[in-house]
């Protein structure tokens, strides 16, 4: 890969050296560290995080709270910030207001919540059914394979947002069925890949001494087989994040994921779509929270796929060989 | 994916096999034979015309027609069971226009009907590319004074900023209902010009009486003064809305300035749940579609304004938006609780269409059960020939209305329509129904309307919707048109109409050599059948697209035959 950076003689030297003193963790967490872009998705996704968790005292109003006749703001009045210049009668306002004379800032900040949440759960729920369904076709291999990993083919030859959008259709809108839908949608990706793991460690010979030392499946499968698929599905985990996220905002966009008044970014944008032209900061601002988000998971994802692929360490080795 | 599985190919096979029988499905049905009628073939042996008359037995089945019946191949004669002094305005409607009786036989009530109206009016429908746009050619054969551009083209988006930059970059000539936000953009561009429409509509927030706890008239009351009126036009209607006192708007007849609405009193409403054992802990719905309409220019923004003051006393409403169609079909079939948000526009300028059509005795059941007090009222007020004799029973109504709480009256919203500055003759109907053969689209010879949404169907007997009408009404005609501007009833199909003394029996006199697009002549017959499939619920082409008609039993009561309920 093109960015994989060439320390010179001395520092792999040295890394050579404490690489043999260091466990896996440390050593995939300092690649990690030495990746620029993988910094700056841990750094973004950092700052959203303390954004989400610290939202009440962040947010300077209740962002469901239409502040018609509560203050002298109208609805989507442009952003009004005191230390620009904005007059210091007027009540500020980071973002402005929206269509329905709310502080729009307030709606961004607590939308973090909502899309940190949905990322997620989704993903949490997506990884523990497709990991159990993964393993248990990788490892009793047969027909309990093909017809779990054909279920999986079918989920796959639809679009996924296609399929998301079906489901929720058919459960009702709303950000708890978005939820349930994103999670089915993106279980084949997770099963595939713990599959693929465990199709490889499970000819291992740890795992046939395991086997001939008397070891029951379910042990050799969660305690001896798994731990050791765990890397792929993290950076998949990261990845899967980011796309979960954009998917929820997609069906929140479309009116069928979470319902009004909640704050989320893809309802914000999807309810001021039409004010593209006349008020374009309620668009550009969720717009940019959503793809600030989606970044920092990239980032991050791209980098932890990088820190954790042993055979990218060895290139690393190599040059100096 | 390079490689699909084997089950996966299999699906998608079955999926296309569904796609392609969905697709054929349609064009299989319109085969259906049309059932006999007691219509003689009026197109087959020439010479003599068999003028049709139909009868009820009695008045008794609730509906306002006694006999429809050709007097001969050019005289209509009505007889009502009541008086009804605004019968002109209901035949001059869109939606009692006249089809050709040997193609209404043909089509089966529906299908091609619904798809290919075949009418008497200055346009043709040349084609409908169902979900891009309906194309309309001039007729040649017209009988009344040829539309200007030879081309009329019906697109539609529900998003007004596509719809304005549409209109900016030229790709059409005009435009229904631009965004609130836009108004003031339209009129600082030279190249554009805005049409304004005098709020003749009633924006409501209704409820349904047959869910608990609306079922309760002193909850309903509550409500009334829980929603915070002055507030939503102010925040969120265009400059020139007016905020509702009653149903009626100002500027149609059936407006009494004896009545207004409830203060605003977020605490007595409140006060008053609490009594009636609502609160605390009360949870609804609102729901609406997602559509702009003239009454409604931000659907989403409202509702959510209306969840927040309902929120204020304690309310948690949900919010549920619907597709538009079934929206509307679920409303009228009652299946709404909670609150919905609808509205109504005008179609002509008098009470019976807002108040008849909502609350009268053939009103669709979108509240609910009905109100015996108020239907009597409606009758009386319709029977008298009187604006004068009329007035007061429509301030017992309105007073009624005010008292029973169907729904909130909320706004009279300003709305619009906005053109290409080179189009001459542009203007914005108040009841929704510009014609487009009397605008000039600055010499071209094509003249491309975007509105809203795309229509239904074009049987206009079977839709409610303005997007249906406002298109069907390029093709079709009544037997009485609204003259632009006023709105009063004028000559079209017929040239002459007259009454009895008591207005129950109405005779109309058709215009000779008028001709359908599909060359067949009109004559009585034409208007008789016409008329005959909507009020018998029992006739073998009563069909139409979804079979409601409402039209038909808000404007005249109950159907013939109608099935028990």
């Amino acid at each position: 890969m093109a960015d994989v950076a060439v320390p010179s003689p001395a520092a792999l030297d040295s890394e050579r050296l404490s690489v043999e003193s260091m466990s896996l963790p440390r050593l995939a967490l300092r690649r990690l560290f030495r990746r620029r872009s993988a910094v700056l998705g841990l750094v973004i996704l950092g700052f959203l995080t303390l954004v989400a968790v610290f939202a009440p005292v962040i947010a300077p109003y209740d962002p469901e709270l239409p502040l018609i006749g509560i203050e002298d703001v109208k609805k989507r009045e442009a952003p009004c910030i005191h230390a620009l210049g904005c007059p210091l009668d007027r009540p500020q306002h980071l973002l402005g207001t929206d269509g329905n004379v709310r502080d729009f800032f307030s709606r961004i900040v607590y939308g973090t919540q909502v899309s940190l949440f949905i990322g997620l759960t989704t993903v949490s729920a997506s990884i523990v059914i497709g990991t159990v369904l993964g393993a248990v076709a990788g490892y009793l291999g047969g027909w309990t394979d093909n017809i779990l990993m054909r279920l999986m083919d079918v989920v796959l030859a639809f679009p996924q947002l296609i399929l998301a959008i079906a489901i929720v259709s058919m459960l009702g809108p709303g950000l708890q069925n978005a939820l349930i839908a994103i999670s089915l949608v993106s279980i084949p990706a997770y099963a595939r890949v713990v599959r693929a793991s465990v199709l490889s460690i499970r000819e291992q010979d740890f795992v046939s001494a395991a086997r001939a030392l008397g070891a029951s499946d379910a042990h050799i499968l969660f305690q001896r087989i798994l731990p050791n698929a765990i890397t792929p599905l993290i950076v998949q985990a990261t990845l899967g994040i980011a796309s979960a996220i954009l998917e929820a905002a997609a069906l929140s966009f479309i009116g069928l994921g979470a319902q009004p008044p909640t704050p989320e970014w893809g309802s914000m944008l999807g309810a001021e779509r039409n004010q593209v032209f006349t008020a374009p900061h309620l668009v550009f601002f969720p717009g940019i929270a959503i793809m600030l988000t989606v970044l920092g998971f990239n980032l991050l994802g791209d980098g932890l796929r990088d820190a954790l692929d042993p055979r990218l360490a060895q290139s690393g080795v190599k040059v100096k060989a | 994916m390079t490689r699909q599985p084997l089950l996966g190919r299999l699906l998608s096979g079955l999926a296309l096999a569904s796609l392609v029988l969905a697709a054929c499905t349609p064009a299989a049905t319109p085969t259906a034979e049309p059932q006999p009628t007691q219509a003689p073939e009026p197109t087959a042996a020439m010479p003599a015309f068999e003028p049709m008359k139909y009868e009820a037995p009695n008045c008794d089945y609730g509906g306002q027609f006694k006999t429809i019946e050709a007097v001969d191949a050019y005289t209509v004669k009505f007889s009502l069971c009541s008086s009804d002094v605004a019968f002109p305005a209901k035949v001059a409607f869109s939606a009692f226009s006249i089809n050709d009786s040997a193609y209404l036989e043909s089509t089966g009530g529906t299908g091609d009907l619904i798809e290919k109206p075949n009418g008497t009016g200055p346009y043709r429908l040349d084609s409908w590319d169902r979900g891009n746009q309906i194309v309309f050619k001039r007729f040649d054969g017209y009988w009344g004074t040829a539309g200007i551009p030879e081309t009329v083209v019906f697109k539609w988006s529900a998003e007004s900023a596509q719809r304005l930059l549409e209109l900016q970059s030229g790709t059409v000539d005009g435009i229904d209902n631009p965004g609130p936000d836009d108004f003031a953009v339209i009129e600082g561009d030279a190249n554009l010009q805005l049409k304004l429409r005098g709020g003749t509509n009633i924006f409501y927030l209704g409820m349904n009486n047959t869910y608990p706890p609306f079922d309760n008239e002193k909850v309903r009351q509550a409500f009334a003064m829980a929603i915070d009126r002055q507030r939503l036009v102010d925040n969120f209607y265009p400059a020139g809305s007016q905020v509702a006192s009653q149903f009626m708007p100002p500027s149609i007849f059936g407006f009494t300035q004896e009545v207004d609405w409830y203060e605003y009193n977020p605490d007595e409403a409140k006060a008053m749940l609490e009594a009636e054992g609502v609160l605390p802990g009360f949870k609804t719905t609102i729901t609406y579609r997602d559509v702009v309409r003239g009454y409604l220019p931000n659907p989403g923004v409202v509702a959510q304004d209306i969840q927040a003051q309902l929120a204020a006393i304690g309310v948690e409403a949900e919010i549920v938006v619907m597709e538009s169609g079934a929206y509307i079909d679920a409303a009228d079939r009652g299946e709404i609780n909670g609150f919905h948000l609808l509205g109504w526009g005008a179609d002509y300028p008098d009470a019976t269409n807002f108040l008849d059509y909502h609350f009268g005795e053939g009103a669709s059941a979108q509240f609910g059960e009905g109100f015996p007090d108020i239907w009597a009222a409606l009758k009386d007020g319709a029977s008298r020939a009187e604006a004068a004799d009329r007035y007061p029973f429509y301030v017992t109504v309105n007073e009624l209305l005010k008292q029973h709480v169907p729904m909130i009256p909320i706004a009279h919203g300003a709305n619009g329509a906005a053109y290409k500055a080179d189009v001459e003759g542009g203007y914005a109907s108040d009841f929704g129904a510009e014609q487009f053969g009397r605008m000039n689209p600055g010499g071209r010879d094509t003249f491309i309307w975007l509105q809203n949404g795309e229509p239904s169907g074009l049987y206009l007997a079977d839709e409610s919707d303005g997007e249906a009408l406002r298109a069907g009404e390029q093709v079709m005609e009544s037997l009485l048109a609204f003259e632009v501007g006023t709105g009063k009833p004028i000559a079209a199909l017929a040239t002459d109409w007259s009454a009895n003394a008591d207005l129950t029996e109405w005779t109309f006199t058709l215009r000779q050599g008028v001709k359908f697009h599909n060359g067949a002549d009109l004559d009585a017959n034409d208007v008789v059948l016409s008329y005959v499939v909507q009020w018998d619920a029992a006739h073998p082409l009563h069909t139409g697209r979804d079979g409601s008609f409402t039209y038909w039993s808000g404007l005249f009561g109950k159907f013939l035959n109608a099935p028990p309920e």
